[in-house]
């Protein structure tokens, strides 16, 4: 996180050429909180203030999709995790006057992100 | 068709086209910014809201590290997400420790985190095979606020507290 303008903003970098990468949704949305990244890098996974609420958002930089993910019952996110393959994430929470984490399952909504140099392959099909 | 009726047809041909165009550019711009319902894990999420308050969940895998409170004592805790169940840490809490923030890698094997203990903030670096807990120095010294371990376990980012400023530190790890 940087402060730009006065405001905490995600600053995405790649680690071995110090390559700054573009974010293309989230400048409007700031403050920004608690980025976690997928293996790859294909998800980020942060928490934005939208209007006077915050909301847990992901950005596909595969497909420059935003995905916001809003919780039910007006709760609103403190601290987010990401699971490395993109499949679960962690949200910690207010209720009920406490801390409380949740996980949710984002199977139906993110594709896996693998490791890097793990082999994909289509699965195998029996001949006719 | 008159010349008068063509232009009329050719007209209302270019308006289609465009009304067209804009429900397309509509489509897509909704694409690129879809609100979309996530599926809670019901029995885990049970069990972490029956045990007390958490906090600083960190997701690898099937791992989840999280730092609990019960009694008015906080603790890290390892949860295996398959067994559903936490699975022990022995070494790592201690009742004179205060622990502030947990990181876990993708195998469940190692575990960063930012402990206080005698009024000082340290970072330490948790190996779940050996049981081991081994304390991480900062080079130049600094106060350790928040910590991530990168999936593979072999890079540690940390935000550190130097002079008033916010800086991260990144460390790789043997």
């Amino acid at each position: 996180m940087i402060e730009r303008q006065g405001r905490s903003t995600v600053l995405l970098q790649e680690r071995i050429s110090g390559r700054v990468l573009p974010l293309r949704h989230l400048s409007r949305w700031q403050p920004h909180s608690s980025p976690s990244l997928s293996w790859r890098g294909r998800y980020l996974a942060l928490i934005v203030q939208r209007g006077d609420r915050r909301l847990a958002v992901i950005e596909d930089r595969l497909t420059n999709r935003l995905v916001p993910l809003p919780l039910p019952g007006g709760l609103e996110p403190v601290r987010l995790s990401l699971a490395p393959d993109g499949q679960r994430l962690a949200l910690q929470l207010v209720a009920a006057g406490r801390w409380q984490v949740e996980l949710f399952d984002l199977g139906g909504i993110l594709e896996i992100d693998p490791p890097a140099g793990e082999v994909l392959r289509t699965p195998a099909v029996a001949p006719p | 068709m008159t010349p008068l009726e063509r232009h009329d047809h050719d007209i209302a041909k270019a308006i289609r086209l465009v009304q067209l165009g804009l429900a397309l550019m509509a489509v897509s711009l909704l694409g690129a910014c879809v609100s979309t319902p996530m599926r809670p894990l019901a029995a885990i999420n049970q069990q972490l809201e029956q045990s007390g308050g958490n906090r600083d969940p960190s997701l690898g895998g099937r791992w989840l590290a999280l730092i609990r409170g019960r009694d008015g004592r906080e603790r890290i805790e390892l949860v295996d997400l398959d067994q559903n169940r936490p699975v022990p840490l022995p070494g790592l809490n201690r009742p004179d420790a205060q622990p502030l923030n947990v990181s876990v890698d993708a195998a469940g094997e190692r575990m960063a985190l930012i402990r206080q203990r005698d009024g000082r903030t340290e970072l330490a670096l948790y190996r779940r095979s050996r049981e081991n807990l081994q304390p991480l120095p900062l080079e130049p010294p600094g106060v350790p606020r928040q910590v991530k371990l990168s999936a593979d376990g072999r890079v540690l980012a940390v935000q550190v507290s130097r002079g008033g400023l916010w800086q991260v530190d990144l460390i790789e790890l043997p």
